[in-house]
């Protein structure tokens, strides 16, 4: 992982993209803190929502729960997990039987849940960096 | 110039995100954020808007169907994460879609797509004809060898009595304002007809030389209005 911030600049998780993030928020730290706040008070109905159209084995409903929430990695620069996403979809819209989801969903799952982890983690040294500047 | 819109989006970054966007280009008023289909039309039933950014997927109603029940035809710019939906785009008439999440400068540049649009049709009141640019050159087309006039995104298509078709860069909402007074009517957010031409009505739907035009619910009592019925 990259080292922690220091005065001038703040660096991100490598499993960010950084290019992405400065592309839509330029060096507004302050605004990319909130962002990421939002994102994180948003997962958790949309992550139940991909569960329980997985519990009810419900494909359309699931392939609309994970394209729901593929926006909000794009928005915290988590390019990779945003194609996985629509990687998902692809294979909901294409299957055949709901077992044949099994293993990609369980991919899925472990991806979205150290995604969480990793956003976790950015907001709070966001937070930090934010308020040494301040 | 200042654009009022809202924004139709329940995903709260991305709505916040617009917001900024709106905040910063100095050319928009955020009138309301709605997180579904129908809060949104409640608004719109009382308040007329210049532009909405629309979410197409959410919970209850997508963003089309709220299109398909407001009386009126503001811009429509699209916010989504899905291609897909471009065939449903030209046919509402939606100005731009994005895909979130955008940057601001592809955000400016959608906005300039809904700047008023070149003058390509010319009416005078009480003139039996219009002159319309298409092909290079102007053409005039008598006013009653106009059937309808069909939405096609940033261009509409006029479609005459002996079954030709003028394309042009317009939009129904700038032709409604120009060709209200005249014998014309919007009946649906991408059809004007030519009152003149109807055949027969059946449900919601017009017939006009062998053509089916939808009928809108918002505009359906316009059109009762507008025919001699007796």
């Amino acid at each position: 992982m990259n080292s922690y911030a220091n005065d001038k600049s703040f660096s991100f998780n490598d499993e960010i993209n950084v290019r992405s993030i400065t592309e839509l928020y330029g060096d507004d730290y302050a605004y990319i803190e909130e962002v990421f706040d939002t994102v994180l008070k948003e997962y958790e109905a949309l992550a139940n929502n991909i569960n329980s159209s997985y519990s009810l084995r419900d494909i359309p409903a699931l392939k609309a729960a994970v394209h729901k929430i593929k926006p909000i990695f794009g928005f915290v620069g988590l390019i990779s997990m945003q194609q996985q996403c629509q990687q998902f979809e692809s294979i909901c819209h294409s299957a055949t039987s709901f077992d044949s989801l099994v293993n990609d969903y369980g991919l899925l799952k472990d991806r979205l849940i150290k995604s969480k982890l990793i956003i976790e983690e950015e907001k709070k040294k966001l937070e930090f960096f934010n308020t040494q500047r301040a | 110039m200042s654009i009022a819109c809202i924004i139709v989006e329940d995903l709260q970054v991305a709505a916040n995100y617009l917001m900024k966007c709106c905040e910063k280009s100095g050319q928009v008023t955020v009138k309301g954020h709605f997180v579904n289909v129908p809060d949104a039309l409640t608004y719109l039933n009382e308040n007329t808007v210049d532009l909405i950014f629309l979410d197409v997927e959410m919970p209850g109603a997508n963003g089309f169907e709220l299109l398909d029940q407001i009386a009126f035809s503001p811009k429509v710019i699209l916010t989504t994460s899905k291609k897909e939906y471009a065939y449903n785009a030209f046919q509402y008439n939606v100005s731009d879609y994005l895909m979130k999440p955008f940057t601001y400068q592809r955000f400016t540049e959608a906005l300039q797509k809904i700047q008023p649009s070149r003058e390509t049709v010319s009416t005078s009141n009480g003139s039996d004809h219009i002159y319309i640019k298409a092909d290079g050159k102007l053409i005039r087309l008598n006013n009653d060898s106009i059937l309808y006039i069909e939405s096609m995104g940033d261009y509409v298509k006029f479609v005459t009595h002996d079954n030709k078709k003028y394309i042009t860069h317009n939009t129904i909402k700038n032709l409604e304002e120009k060709v209200s007074k005249l014998h014309f009517l919007k009946v649906h957010r991408s059809y004007i007809v030519n009152l003149h031409k109807i055949d027969d009505m059946r449900e919601n739907m017009l017939f006009i030389k062998g053509n089916e035009i939808p009928v809108s619910k918002a505009n359906k009592a316009d059109v009762f209005k507008r025919l001699n019925i007796i």
